[in-house]
């Protein structure tokens, strides 16, 4: 197995290149430049070009990649060239933001997914098991944003009964320790600060965790009913095994091989697609950083924060197959 | 020892005692702490670095002072902060400053001559927005320890207005040189608020500086809170959880709906301030080979369009109508634009057409314009307008790096465009705007070479008799739309929601920043 | 066909979807024929309530909602289908030759693959959207280009286990030209899973170009697209909220009715499933 992990880590690195030679040459070639952006309508071409020396906009595009592919060796992942401030600290501030909100999403999706996709298997074609597709397919086709808004104005407004902004309420001034708010306040024994954390967490969460739950409902209903069709679901029947211990021993067991994988996909997708929460709910995490980068056309921030998710996902990805090994022997013996 | 019970409730209420201080004088300071709600986090927290953002800009104007700022409640004259006194020599060129005694900055260590030139020898050096600004200086000399002479290139009597920006405020020497780089994020200066904290993308929180040099402040802090979008802001404000919100958060979108909805609530009260920001569909005025370059052409647009029908229809009395080049609010403005302006006419916008020899159909044009909603509405009804009258128009809204480019290229024949200024005085939209010299420099009106209109704006920019300044402004004015280089349509006021209890906010215009020394919350 | 048929009345839920899915296509061909225009402005009528003139009221403009709706379902359902159609192709061609030939070229292959994926995929569209310019056309070839790295795998995978199957071998074996063994063999046999995840692919595709649309990076106004619209009209949602909230049912229906329809899909091409009664 350790073998194995090597390899699959070794594998890693001409993948990460081949991302950031892709995002490089993708942001360069969005028109109009960081300066303009930086000093906006009312500035002149002597501003700019002022700007673009300072921020040494104008040396030769291998020249940079290079510079900057050095710096990421060494984990120099650049300055903003919005605030001055380095890359890789500024994404590390903002990351347990969006993991908290990401890890919440998967936590509630698997809560509620898992065993309503069993559910739904253990009867199939029932009223039950329709209910359920029908719900879950309604959950992945509603827009997030307007899902957003929505449970904003039910719950924030006309119920009154959760926050509807931000990650605390404004005047918790925290010392943070791991950045996990709810975490922090558990363990500095601030209890009103989890609470409050809390409350601030459930909204967006809901949002990414319907999407996120409703595939996994559909994925567990149809991978449990791939297995319990299978001839070894059969025997086991036949061997006078109580139904309840064909379908958790057996077919969940079995079933949860794909959906263990799709979560590992979705969850590197969760963190990308929290960027329509994140704005809504000014949730200030990673997502909403590398959209206002795009904007800004803040390349060393668009670079690092697209290499630091393509690398969560090739780990989420990696942790996946080796969950895999853990879940199937025979994925196990060919690892080695 | 064994504790009874009445001891150990009289320990415990002891020892409660600290917590309980603690947790009232909390609620105290939140009492008087004002919550902003702004749509994006400052770039930048000191003048050296700032490059005219918004929200850092406001944020600089509270910690930091000027040496003249604009006096409310009008902001029309300016009055000393840093400085207590200056002189101007005849020809414009020499400022004598002598500084206010005994001012210190949060640091401790004192506000001086020395200081000041240390201050703005620095951003000029490192801000490249400033260096319109402070190009002109020659050289800074200190002539005594509260004395300072800035000595210019040439003329510039508008030198004073710039001085009153927030990329002009002084900084603490010693904090500077001893946090570098960090500096943006630990500003020091000698405001009425000292910086206590920023979270990226969530809050900066400023507290009281009771040794500032006019008063103490009435609040005991302030905390901006970072809310990207718009409904999201006004939901906080009605339910408690913000006290303003920030005008610049009112500018990307049109906020008619919620200026009503808000009038309506008792507990909110709408603060409206016309502002200097013009609002324009403007021509290449340098392409002599487009459709636009006949004037007929031009004049037939600008009688397609309707403008109160904007005004009132669109922005439901959210923004004001210009009149021409300037905004009807500034000292330079004159009362005869109102008469000159265009009309709405579309039998007389179909008839300059069939004149200057176009069919109805046969003219398109790509209208191009910013993003955002705002833009869109606007270049919707200015689209209807236009195929009202026969001119078929294809909206293409652009990311703003990408508009810039195609601008300054001159590859567009119509666009949207607009300016907010950054400082109280006509050479803010004059200069920059119709000077022909600097047609390519930024997103101008790319005026034609035009020697005599030059020489009128430049004697207008540097002549130093005020009076004399406001007639050749209004000989500009009356030129320019002779020349009819664009349709100006409105003006959006300033428009900050606040709720009840928060007492004393002026807003300023030019630059649409607001000073929270005089602000109190009940 | 029959068998199509007797597959729909087995489950209610594909014939929800292919009757919800028959009634917005032939609302969204036929209705804008019939409907008032969408564009044209009345400033005296903003905001009205869905009433008898206009069922579903007007937008800030003054424009009839309902016709909005029709009209921009022209557009976003040719976004859906187009986008998928050009995903699936260019995706499913990579991902067939690579999982075919093999090799260092199937390395090769993939790792792009790899990198595209790891890109969150609505990041890689708001990137290619603001590189190729703010325009339905480019919103649609960025989320085409986001999505078609999802076929390539699977359609990699798919060609990777037939490929293996004694009667393709045999094929080589007698001397096949690899077109002939591609377009014969494989993409017969493997297209199931393979439609199965276009039908699906479709709802993604309006999903994120609504997005875009959101983002402003979409259709330029005064067009009507869902997504824009629903963006546009979020500012009234408080006080007027049936012109952000009707286009907003069109997209969850019509992502809806596709979902359903590839669901049930995924069940008839999956032979242990279609055998459940």
């Amino acid at each position: 197995m350790g073998r194995y992990v090597l390899q699959r880590l070794a594998a890693l690195a001409p993948v990460l290149l081949l991302v950031l030679v892709i995002v490089f040459s993708l942001s360069r070639l969005i028109p109009g430049d960081p300066a303009t952006t930086l000093l906006g309508p009312g500035a002149t071409e002597t501003q700019i070009a002022a700007l673009r020396a300072q921020l040494r906009l104008d040396e030769p595009a291998h020249w940079q990649l290079l510079a900057y592919l050095g710096g990421v060796l060494q984990g120099d992942l650049g300055r903003s060239l919005k605030t001055g401030a380095p890359v890789l600290n500024e994404i590390l501030l903002r990351l347990p933001a969006t993991l908290e909100l990401t890890i919440a999403a998967t936590l509630v999706a698997v809560v509620i997914g898992v065993p309503v996709g069993v559910l739904s298997a253990v009867g199939p074609n029932s009223a039950l098991d329709h209910a359920v597709r029908l719900v879950s397919l309604a959950g992945v086709s509603m827009p997030a944003f307007l899902l957003a808004v929505l449970l904003q104005l039910v719950f924030g407004i006309h119920l009154g009964l959760l926050p509807i902004s931000g990650r605390s309420s404004p005047f918790f001034l925290d010392d943070p320790i791991t950045g996990f708010m709810v975490l922090d306040g558990l363990i500095s024994g601030d209890l009103e600060l989890a609470g409050d954390a809390l409350r601030h967490l459930l909204l967006p969460t809901a949002v990414l965790a319907a999407f996120l739950a409703a595939t996994l409902a559909r994925f567990v209903r149809n991978a449990m009913l791939d297995v319990m069709t299978e001839d070894y679901v059969r025997t086991a029947r036949s061997k006078g095994l109580p139904e309840r211990a064909v379908v958790f021993v057996h077919a969940l067991r079995n079933a949860l091989l794909p959906a263990v994988t799709i979560l590992g996909l979705k969850f590197a997708e969760l963190l990308g697609g929290a960027i329509l929460t994140e704005t809504v709910f000014a949730w200030p995490g990673v997502g909403r950083y590398m959209f206002d980068a795009i904007s800004n056309r803040d390349y060393p921030v668009v670079q690092g924060a697209t290499l630091v998710f393509a690398l969560l996902f090739m780990l989420v990805s990696l942790g996946v197959d080796l969950m895999h090994g853990v879940l199937d022997p025979r994925v196990r013996r060919r690892m080695g | 020892m064994k504790l009874g019970k009445r001891q150990a409730a009289a320990l415990l209420a002891l020892a409660a005692l600290p917590a309980q201080a603690q947790a009232q004088s909390a609620r105290e300071i939140r009492q008087r702490t004002l919550v902003i709600g702004v749509p994006a986090g400052p770039a930048n927290l000191e003048p050296g670095t700032n490059r005219a953002e918004p929200i850092g800009s406001e944020i600089i104007l509270n910690v930091f002072d000027t040496l003249v700022a604009w006096s409310p409640p009008a902001f029309s004259q300016l009055e000393g902060r840093l400085a207590a006194a200056w002189t101007v020599s005849a020809d414009g060129r020499v400022f004598d400053f002598t500084l206010r005694p005994n001012v210190k900055f949060h640091d401790g260590t004192s506000c001086d001559a020395a200081a000041v030139k240390f201050s703005l020898e620095r951003t000029k050096s490192i801000n490249p927005f400033m260096r319109a600004s402070f190009d002109p200086i020659e050289s800074i000399t200190v002539t005594g320890p509260l004395m300072l002479r800035i000595t210019l290139k040439e003329t510039m009597p508008v030198f004073l207005s710039l001085l009153a920006q927030p990329q002009a405020a002084i900084v603490s020497p010693t904090a500077a040189r001893l946090h570098g780089d960090a500096f943006s994020v630990n500003p020091v200066g000698t405001g009425p608020f000292r910086f206590r904290s920023y979270r990226p993308d969530t809050d900066v929180v400023l507290e009281a500086n009771p040794d500032y040099f006019r008063g103490a402040p009435q609040l005991a802090r302030i905390l901006y809170r970072v809310i990207p979008d718009a409904s999201t802001r006004r939901l906080e404000l009605e339910s408690g959880g913000l006290d303003i919100v920030h005008q610049s958060g009112q500018l990307a979108a049109i906020p008619t709906q919620d200026v009503r909805a808000l009038r309506a609530n008792p507990q909110i009260e709408v603060i409206e301030v016309p502002s200097q920001i013009i609002r324009q569909l403007e021509f290449n005025n340098s392409r002599g080979d487009s459709p636009v370059a006949d004037i007929r052409v031009r004049r037939a647009i600008l009688a397609a369009i309707d403008y109160d029908g904007l005004i009132e229809g669109i922005f439901g009395g959210t923004a004001e109508r210009v009149y021409g080049p300037l905004t009807s609010n500034n000292w330079a403005f004159d009362p005869r634009m109102r008469d000159l302006a265009p009309k709405h006419d579309p039998a007389l916008a179909r008839r300059l057409l069939a004149e200057a020899g176009v069919q109805p159909g046969q003219l398109k044009l790509t209208l191009y314009s910013f993003q955002g909603p705002l833009w869109g509405a606007v270049a919707t009804f200015v689209q209807a307008n236009l195929a009202a009258v026969g001119i078929e128009a294809q909206v293409a809204q652009t990311e703003f790096p990408a508009l810039r480019a195609l601008h300054v290229a001159g590859r567009h024949e119509v666009m949207l465009d607009g300016r907010q200024p950054w400082y109280n005085d006509p050479d803010a939209h004059i200069t920059i705007g119709y000077l022909s010299t600097l047609a390519d420099t930024a997103m101008t009106f790319r005026m034609p070479k035009d020697d005599a209109l030059d020489a009128l704006i430049t004697r207008a920019q540097t002549n130093v008799d005020f009076e004399q300044r406001r007639q050749l402004y209004h000989q500009v004015q009356a030129q320019i739309m002779e020349r009819a280089p664009a349709a100006f349509l409105f003006s959006p006021k300033l428009i900050v929601f606040r709720r009840r209890g928060v007492q004393g906010l002026v807003v300023n215009s030019a630059p649409p920043l607001n000073e929270y020394w005089g602000v109190s919350k009940s | 066909m029959a068998e199509a048929l007797h597959f729909l009345r087995r489950n209610p839920l594909a014939a929800v979807g292919a009757a919800m899915l028959s009634a917005i296509l032939l609302a969204v061909l036929v209705g804008p024929w019939l409907s008032p225009s969408p564009i044209s402005i009345d400033m005296t009528r903003k905001l009205v309530p869905p009433g008898l003139a206009q069922p579903l009221g007007t937008d800030f403009f003054g424009r009839d909602v309902l016709a909005r709706v029709l009209h921009g379902g022209r557009a976003t359902l040719a976004i859906g289908i187009g986008v998928v159609t050009l995903a699936f192709l260019a995706g499913t061609a990579f991902g067939i030759v690579a999982g075919f030939l093999g090799g260092w070229v199937d390395l090769v292959m993939m790792r792009v693959v790899d990198a595209l994926l790891s890109l969150p995929s609505l990041v890689l569209a708001i990137a290619l959207a603001a590189a190729l310019g703010p325009s339905l056309q480019n919103a649609m070839l960025a989320v085409a280009i986001a999505l078609a790295p999802q076929f390539a795998r699977l359609a990699r995978a798919q060609a990777l286990s037939i490929s293996v199957l004694p009667y393709v071998e045999a094929a080589t074996a007698t001397g096949s030209t690899m077109m002939s063994i591609l377009w014969r063999h494989i993409l017969p046999n493997g297209i199931g899973p393979l439609l199965v995840q276009a039908s699906l692919a479709v709802g993604s595709a309006i999903l994120q170009t609504a997005s875009l649309g959101f983002l402003g990076l979409g259709a330029q106004p005064p067009a009507p697209e869902w997504g824009a619209d629903v963006s546009g009209n979020l500012q009234y949602l408080r006080e007027t909220p049936w012109a952000a909230l009707a286009p907003g049912a069109a997209i969850l229906l019509t992502v809806l009715s596709f979902n359903l329809i590839g669901d049930a899909l995924g069940d008839w091409f999956n032979p242990r499933r279609r055998r459940m009664e």
